[in-house]
């Protein structure tokens, strides 16, 4: 997606310089904010199609401010961190994020996230269901439209994308790789701890009861599996 | 006796009675001075009114002879009778007066344990009980002996006149030495059957159950001072704690920041098909970013392991799978090398912090691979020992000599050997002990020059829980 607008939030100068001028090189389009509160800002006057976040910001902080972004918006956000426990990256993506990378990062891995984080899976146009219902949940694959008890649900496309691969697979187990790959892309395969907490999030919004899940089931060792009707 | 002399004349003189009236007035008298001021005066009194009655009224009147043989006994019963009506009486007082003492006791007592537990400081602590004690019994003087931080607090220099000596002995045998002549008092301080101290009064009047009272209100004082003042140390020391985590994490983000721009410029460059001579030096300045980052990570880790920073999340993890997971995180550089597994199986399951643990077989992966020839096999076991697992690394490379094998895990130590030919911080078998240790196991290395070496790391394992 050359072109796309990304928003570098980051309270240090020279990061955003160099963000700058590598991201423009590469076709992309550049603002920055310096705080969280100024991101907020920046975000509605700019429309970006991506945010870049750093996570260690004074004033609000970059999970604040991710979590903030979330209620508004589905747009695709980025975490950038010098912490990289497993404990830091589950609470960032916990906030919304869609990914998160570590710093310092080499270019070419920054921009194959960023590809990735902008990527939505192919459309039902291309193959894929187009459209489950049953009588508590109603999934629209084409206008990416779901419906729980007669409520709208909105879903990031990192969660929708998720939905649909397990759904289009209809009933059958999803390795955790297969998952990683369908939603986030070929680079992916080892970050189980993403699926955990998108897994979660999808859980939250459309399983009647959440703790005991009827649709998005866990295959122990091996994935998550979608349950249709007449399997449940 | 003056009383009984009136009694006497008005009887005599003033209205005419008989002996009777006479007898039954003085006993009556007797009874109210025996009460009013004592046993002693009391039979002072009686012996007055025997002869008073033999003298003035019993016949023959004027002398001191009897003649009615049932007047003897008449004055004989008169004396008994006031005796032991004195008796009771001053008894029924004595015990009247120690009743309102221990009351008052009692009260004290009970004020000055409110007086102890309102006094806040933890400084004066001591101060404050000696103060109380003097305020609340109102005695001239008092001293505390605290054995265990062994010291001495007086009231004032009044309190002097009880020796340190003394106060030691009753500590040390935790016996009383109460001296009702000077009334000076010294109780041992006892706190749950072990005496921590001594107390000593002057000018004191209490009763023993009093003082005992009073020392153990002062063993609650000075234990209570003691426990806040542990609060306040473990407090501090969490503090401090936070305070280091708090600057740990701090430096890390101020040291990785410019790394953060310095690497995203240079890998950008890298990607824009350079020159060749471009090239080899911006792959340089890559690698030299990575290495600082490699030494920021180490050291920071290093900072955060002594500081006792490092709290390993453990939870019951399959060695297979942390095994799994370090040698596909060191994919790279086992490139070229046959690597086998030797792993008990089922093996039980290891109660580890799994990145942690992963980190460690990182480490010792990375050492076999650097420190022997290329093509060379690496070995990974794993078995049980005892209530552990222990795991080990073993590599086909030149060994460590024998005075080395100690210093191999201290921090900044390099081979000898080595120091030249492998690029390295000498903190990451540092590191590694850190974690293991972090988790109550061992790490140890055994070599033979020439040969190989085995590094080998012993952690607990969940009892009755197997694994696949």
């Amino acid at each position: 997606m050359s072109g796309a607008k990304v928003l570098v939030v980051d309270d240090e100068p020279q990061i955003r310089r160099m963000m700058r001028a590598t991201l423009t090189s590469n076709g992309y389009q550049v603002d920055e904010a310096r705080t969280g509160e100024e991101a907020l800002e920046k975000f509605r006057a700019f429309l970006p199609d991506l945010v870049l976040l750093d996570l260690n910001m004074p004033g609000m902080d970059g999970l604040e401010t991710c979590r903030e972004l979330r209620q508004g918006s589905d747009v695709p956000i980025v975490i950038l961190t010098v912490r990289d426990t497993e404990k830091e990256k589950v609470e960032a993506l916990d906030a919304g994020a869609d990914d998160y990378v570590c710093k310092p990062f080499g270019m070419q891995e920054l921009l194959a996230r960023l590809r990735a984080a902008l990527r939505r899976s192919p459309g039902s146009s291309e193959g894929g269901p187009q459209s489950f219902v049953s009588p508590d949940l109603e999934i629209d694959f084409d206008n990416r439209r779901v419906r729980v008890k007669d409520n709208n649900v909105r879903l990031t496309p990192k969660e929708f994308d998720l939905l649909r691969h397990l759904v289009g697979r209809g009933g059958k187990p999803v390795p955790h790789r297969e998952l990683l790959q369908a939603v986030w892309g070929p680079d992916y395969g080892d970050e189980t701890e993403y699926l955990r907490v998108f897994i979660n999030h999808l859980r939250k919004k459309i399983e009647p009861d959440p703790a005991r899940p009827k649709y998005v089931l866990t295959e122990p060792w091996v994935g998550y599996r979608f349950a249709m009707p007449d399997q449940q | 006796m003056a009383l009984v002399g009136a009694i006497v004349f008005v009887c005599l003189r003033v209205l005419p009675a008989n002996s009777l009236t006479v007898a039954l007035t003085l006993v009556l008298a007797i009874v109210g001075i025996a009460t009013r001021w004592g046993l002693t005066e009391s039979i002072a009194a009686s012996i007055g009114g025997v002869l008073g009655l033999n003298y003035f009224f019993l016949p023959p009147v004027g002398t001191f002879t009897i003649t009615d043989p049932q007047n003897w006994v008449a004055l004989a019963a008169f004396l008994v009778t006031a005796i032991t009506v004195s008796q009771l009486s001053v008894g029924v007082r004595r015990r009247a007066a120690e009743a309102i003492a221990r009351r008052q006791e009692v009260e004290r007592l009970n004020a000055l344990g409110q007086a102890m537990l309102l006094s806040g400081s933890v400084r004066s602590a001591a101060r404050e009980i000696v103060n109380s004690i003097i305020r609340t019994f109102d005695i001239p003087g008092a001293v505390l002996f605290n054995q265990i931080e062994n010291e001495f607090l007086r009231s004032d220099a009044r309190a002097q006149s009880i020796a340190e000596d003394q106060l030691r002995r009753v500590a040390d045998s935790g016996e009383a030495a109460i001296d009702a002549k000077s009334l000076t008092a010294v109780v041992p301080i006892r706190l749950g059957g072990q005496v921590i101290g001594s107390l000593g009064l002057i000018g004191c009047t209490l009763s023993a159950a009093a003082l005992n009272a009073v020392a153990y209100l002062a063993a609650i004082g000075i234990e209570r001072s003691r426990s806040i003042e542990e609060a306040g140390k473990v407090e501090a020391a969490r503090r401090s704690e936070v305070l280091k985590a708090t600057l740990l994490d701090a430096l890390a983000h101020d040291l990785k920041t410019p790394l953060t721009s310095i690497k995203g410029a240079v890998t950008h460059l890298l990607a824009q098909q350079p020159g060749a001579e471009d090239k080899e030096l911006l792959t340089i300045a890559n690698e030299e970013a990575d290495r600082l980052n490699r030494l920021v990570v180490e050291v920071l880790e290093m900072a955060r392991i002594e500081a006792s920073k490092l709290h390993p999340d453990r939870a019951p993890h399959d060695i297979n799978d942390i095994v799994a997971a370090a040698l596909k995180a060191q994919e790279e550089s086992l490139k070229g090398r046959a690597v086998e597994l030797r792993i008990l199986s089922p093996l039980p399951a290891a109660d580890v912090d799994f990145e942690f643990i992963q980190q460690v077989l990182k480490q010792l992966l990375d050492n076999a691979v650097k420190y022997s020839a290329p093509g060379t096999p690496v070995e990974i076991a794993a078995e049980t020992a005892g209530e552990r697992i222990v795991v080990s690394v073993s590599d086909r490379g030149s060994g460590i000599a024998e005075e080395e094998q100690s210093r191999v895990f201290d921090k900044f130590y390099r081979g000898r050997k080595s120091r030249e030919r492998v690029l390295g911080t000498g903190l990451g078998l540092s590191i590694a002990k850190g974690i293991i240790e972090a988790h109550g196991g061992k790490i140890w290395v055994t070599s033979a020059p020439g040969k190989g070496s085995v590094f080998s790391f012993a952690v607990p394992m969940v009892k009755g829980e197997l694994v696949r």
